[in-house]
């Protein structure tokens, strides 16, 4: 019966997808990407976006100063819209960034006669003081919080200006300096080394101010960007289409990469004008079955793999099925940078007196059982909070950190009812989510817990209520994780600095003047080996203290079908589309050969 | 005139002296299917009922232990395991038995909160009629306008994790009681009819006019004549709807609204989901074979049961 019901929705889903390309790809020299997209899209607007998807394609269509090199790791930043690499003063204060001189915003009527509309350096002070402005109420404003001088005051004033009145966005912001027309000069209060990875990051796109005023609030629909893309055709909650930016100035496929770049074919096209493909369309499909039927029907050009597909695509030796093989899929693995734990509340009088009993916990859960059981493998065990993706990650972390032990967690544990003065009381897991994805997990929890002779009891909630708990710091143990925006170790640090407790990232509540004094030395500095010494220290100091049991580091599992080439995948760039080409003929022939399910 | 042999007459005597009850008895034992169902729900109870006494004794049983890795994971039933091993390697057949004890403990609250809701306001509105029939008719309306498995989801969640204060003694209501509950307070619409029609038909018979003649208040009417005379049809629907309960739960469960942190059916099922694609099919099996054994042995031995209880359906 299911079958029929995929079968069905994959039809119905065909017919979409073929209605939005309008005419078959074959019919036509165009070069067309067919995608998915499993959320809705809630926004193009670069300012208010706080969501992994809209981000995907509001990347294709808005720049940043700075992007990815495509192939290079470890990740390496080049100049988009800046000229170059930005000019530090001594101090790490001042950055002095100058622009290229041909770029321009797509074609718009916002525009009105001038459809060539230059970029200069007063579209990113005015997009910066937009975020700043409270009536916009930006998502993105954590950004530039207290970091650049004279905003955080631009930000005051905004609170100021009455209801009826206009904020005045000539108003001069200190740190906002533009000499000429395509220099831009940002002064800030205090070093912040992540600053450049911050204006790779999307929130910091350029802004025209005439679209902004034209559209208004509907600026979410109308994006005006100066990417190799722009918005075609949107039908929220149906599909999206993207279609060439006539204004954009061209770019060639990058030339150097990776060692193994060359045998594996992603420096075949170095050299070559991109983008490759004429237009994008990605399909709104919410569930995983339909998405992929149409990836085996060819539909799609490239899938992650749904948990209960993972045995239909992945045999026991990680590689690919035979089946799928047959297909000519593809299967790219690629290291997540995140981390997920199972924290401490150290406000909590039971935990934060009994350092043995988190350290019980922590030799207590079977980590490698969890990732078998839950992720399909698709983790590594984590020792630490800094994921391996990242360079600062250490080596020797796995001699340091705690890893699954029974006998030495019920020694802990014994140890921890000792400082008790008699029997632990039953433990409390705060669980986020109540379906039975987490009430397994929570019975995997239990056992581990049982093993090392400790009560747990585990308390289903929904993701609104789990939140306030934590932000409330009334929750005693939670499950959670962290995904990082930049290739940036103090990026997972910041979450055990003191000043940032609940409300803010630290949700452990952890507090420790040693562990403050090194990160306040080390989120200062700019990119060196001292830094990166210290950053090791720093994760040390956290182990020892085993605020959190680290479970595991993501690993991304990505299907693409043989036609589509360049796809390399990346765990921080988004808007990648205009690198990918896709030879049409070899998918018509697999469509034909795979028409059915 | 007509005679009647000694032997006929006290045949009569026999048949006059024997209580609705015991001839209800009578003919159920009767029914050899029926005491073979009986048999089965007095064995699907008494499991419920020992694994209470493992828990509130802590008596240190393996059987009772639902929550201990017996071998290795996803092992499929056989003479080592009798229906399998899950995902920890915990035996299904253990959770299966768990499961009875949380089904009977929801369907037997549930049925004696929908029966202490819905008979008193049934019988109140059939006697009174009037205002009073009118705001009791107006109030099971309207809660049976609301689809049933909304309302009963819209109870749980409204239930979940609040604390329920009687007189003091403060009862925390999750897991199970959340659901039983729910179940309860939305369930008593179709006795509550049930009882105002049988309380209608009988206000004006005989017995009634007599106990109002000898000066009976209302209250006496109700409590000590007319609802032990409907009370058959009390006992028949609780039979009958206590498999609509079990359902229920299984229902709330699969939708991550009942217990959580002991097994249940519906969480089973809930759980197997996930491994039925990768052929895993024993936890799936075993949750809704128990459920239909229990269902199919309360249905037969409920329809046996109005069969006997109900004159107007007596076939013998």
């Amino acid at each position: 019966m299911n079958r029929y019901w995929f079968c069905l929705s994959g039809l119905l889903l065909a017919v979409l997808l073929f209605g939005c390309a309008g005419k078959s790809s074959s019919d036509s020299n165009e070069m067309v990407l067919y995608t998915a997209h499993g959320a809705k899209i809630h926004g193009l607007d670069p300012g208010d976006i706080g969501d992994q998807t809209s981000a995907a394609y509001a990347s294709q269509i808005y720049e940043t100063l700075y992007d990815y090199h495509y192939l290079k790791r470890p990740y390496e930043l080049i100049p988009q819209l800046a000229a170059e690499m930005p000019l530090i003063s001594q101090d790490g204060l001042t950055y002095t960034i100058h622009l290229r001189n041909d770029v321009y915003f797509q074609p718009d009527k916002c525009f009105g006669k001038n459809q060539k509309r230059r970029l200069t350096a007063h579209d990113f002070v005015y997009a910066w003081k937009r975020i700043a402005d409270i009536k916009y109420i930006s998502k993105n404003w954590w950004v530039f919080d207290g970091r650049i001088k004279g905003l955080d005051e631009f930000r005051e004033y905004t609170k100021t200006v009455q209801k009826g009145q206009t904020v005045d966005y000539n108003l001069p912001v200190e740190g906002l300096h533009t000499p000429d027309d395509f220099t831009l000069v940002i002064r800030l209060k205090q070093p912040w080394p992540q600053i450049i990875y911050m204006l790779a990051h999307l929130p910091t796109a350029p802004m025209a101010k005439e679209a902004v005023e034209y559209y208004g609030r509907d600026i979410i629909n109308h994006p005006v960007g100066t990417g190799p893309y722009m918005l075609g055709r949107w039908h929220r909650g149906s599909f999206i289409e993207l279609v060439r930016n006539p204004n954009w100035r061209g770019q060639l496929y990058p030339s150097e990469g990776e060692p193994n770049d060359f045998p594996d074919g992603f420096l075949a096209d170095a050299g070559r004008a991109v983008p490759f493909a004429d237009r994008l369309i990605s399909v709104l499909i919410e569930e995983d079955p339909p998405s992929w039927f149409l990836f085996l029907q060819g539909k799609i050009d490239a899938s992650g793999i749904p948990k209960d597909n993972f045995s239909q695509a992945i045999d026991q030796r990680r590689q690919l099925t035979d089946d799928m093989k047959r297909r000519g899929i593809r299967l790219y693995t690629f290291r997540d940078p995140s981390t997920y734990w199972i924290g401490f509340n150290m406000e909590d009088p039971v935990l934060a007196n009994n350092k043995p009993l988190r350290k019980a916990i922590s030799y207590a859960v079977d980590r490698d059982k969890y990732i078998e059981l839950f992720t399909n493998n698709r983790g590594e065990t984590a020792y630490g909070i800094i994921p391996p993706l990242m360079k600062d990650y250490d080596p020797n972390i796995s001699k340091i950190g705690a890893h699954y032990d029974v006998a030495r967690a019920r020694q802990y544990a014994e140890e921890a009812k000792k400082l008790n003065g008699g029997v632990m009381p039953k433990l409390k897991f705060a669980m986020p989510g109540t379906d039975v994805v987490f009430r397994q997990r929570g019975d995997f929890l239990i056992k581990c817990f049982r093993d090392a002779g400790l009560n747990i009891e585990i308390d289903y909630m929904d993701w609104p209520t789990f939140l306030d708990k934590i932000k409330t710091k009334s929750a005693q143990m939670f499950g959670l994780g962290w995904v990082a925006d930049i290739p940036d170790s103090e990026n997972f640090l910041q979450l055990f600095y003191s000043r940032n407790i609940s409300p803010g990232p630290n949700n452990f509540n952890y507090s420790s003047p040693e562990f403050d004094k090194i990160y306040e030395q080390l989120r200062v500095m700019q990119d060196c080996p001292e830094r990166t010494e210290l950053y090791r220290k720093a994760e040390r100091i956290v182990i020892e203290d085993a605020p959190a049991v680290f479970i595991l580091h993501g690993v991304a599992y990505i299907l693409t079908h043989d036609w589509l080439y360049n796809y390399k995948p990346h765990a921080f760039a988004y808007g990648l589309s205009k690198y990918r080409r896709v030879d049409t003929e070899k998918r018509e022939k697999y469509r034909k050969r795979f028409k059915d399910f | 005139m007509e005679t009647i042999s000694v032997n006929s007459v006290s045949s009569v005597a026999q048949n006059a002296g024997r209580s609705l009850w015991s001839d209800a008895l009578r003919r159920l034992r009767r029914r050899k299917t029926a005491m073979f169902c009986f048999a089965v729900i007095i064995v699907y109870f008494s499991i419920a009922a020992f694994l209470y006494a493992v828990d509130i004794f802590h008596i240190p049983l393996a059987v009772a232990d639902w929550s201990r890795q017996i071998g290795p994971e996803y092992q499929p039933p056989g003479a080592k395991y009798i229906f399998g091993t899950d995902f920890l390697g915990r035996s299904v057949f253990r959770k299966a038995l768990y499961g009875a004890k949380t089904s009977i403990t929801v369907a037997l609250w549930a049925s004696l909160i929908s029966i202490s809701i819905g008979v008193p306001l049934g019988a109140m509105a059939g006697y009174f009629r009037g205002i009073i029939d009118q705001l009791i008719v107006w109030l099971y309306t309207t809660l049976s306008c609301v689809p049933y498995i909304l309302l009963i989801l819209a109870f749980a969640l409204v239930l979940a994790d609040k604390t329920l204060d009687v007189f003091g003694w403060k009862i925390p209501l999750s897991g199970t009681a959340t659901v039983y509950l729910a179940i309860g307070l939305t369930s008593w619409v179709g006795i509550c009819r049930l009882i105002r029609g049988e309380v209608i038909k009988h206000k004006n018979r005989d017995y009634v006019l007599a106990a109002r003649s000898y000066g009976a208040g209302s209250g006496r009417i109700i409590f000590r004549h007319l609802l032990p005379n409907v009370f058959h049809i009390v006992i028949i629907n609780f039979s009958l709807r206590f498999v609509g309960f079990i359902q229920a739960e299984v229902i709330l469960s699969f939708l991550g609204l009942g217990e959580k942190n002991s097994p249940s059916w519906g969480a089973m099922i809930d759980s197997a989901r996930l491994d039925l694609p990768k052929g895993y099919w024993w936890e799936m099996t075993a949750a809704t074979a128990a459920i239909f054994v229990i269902s199919l042995a309360l249905n037969v031995f409920g329809d046996a049961l109005r069969d006997c209880l109900d004159p107007k359906l007596r076939t013998e």
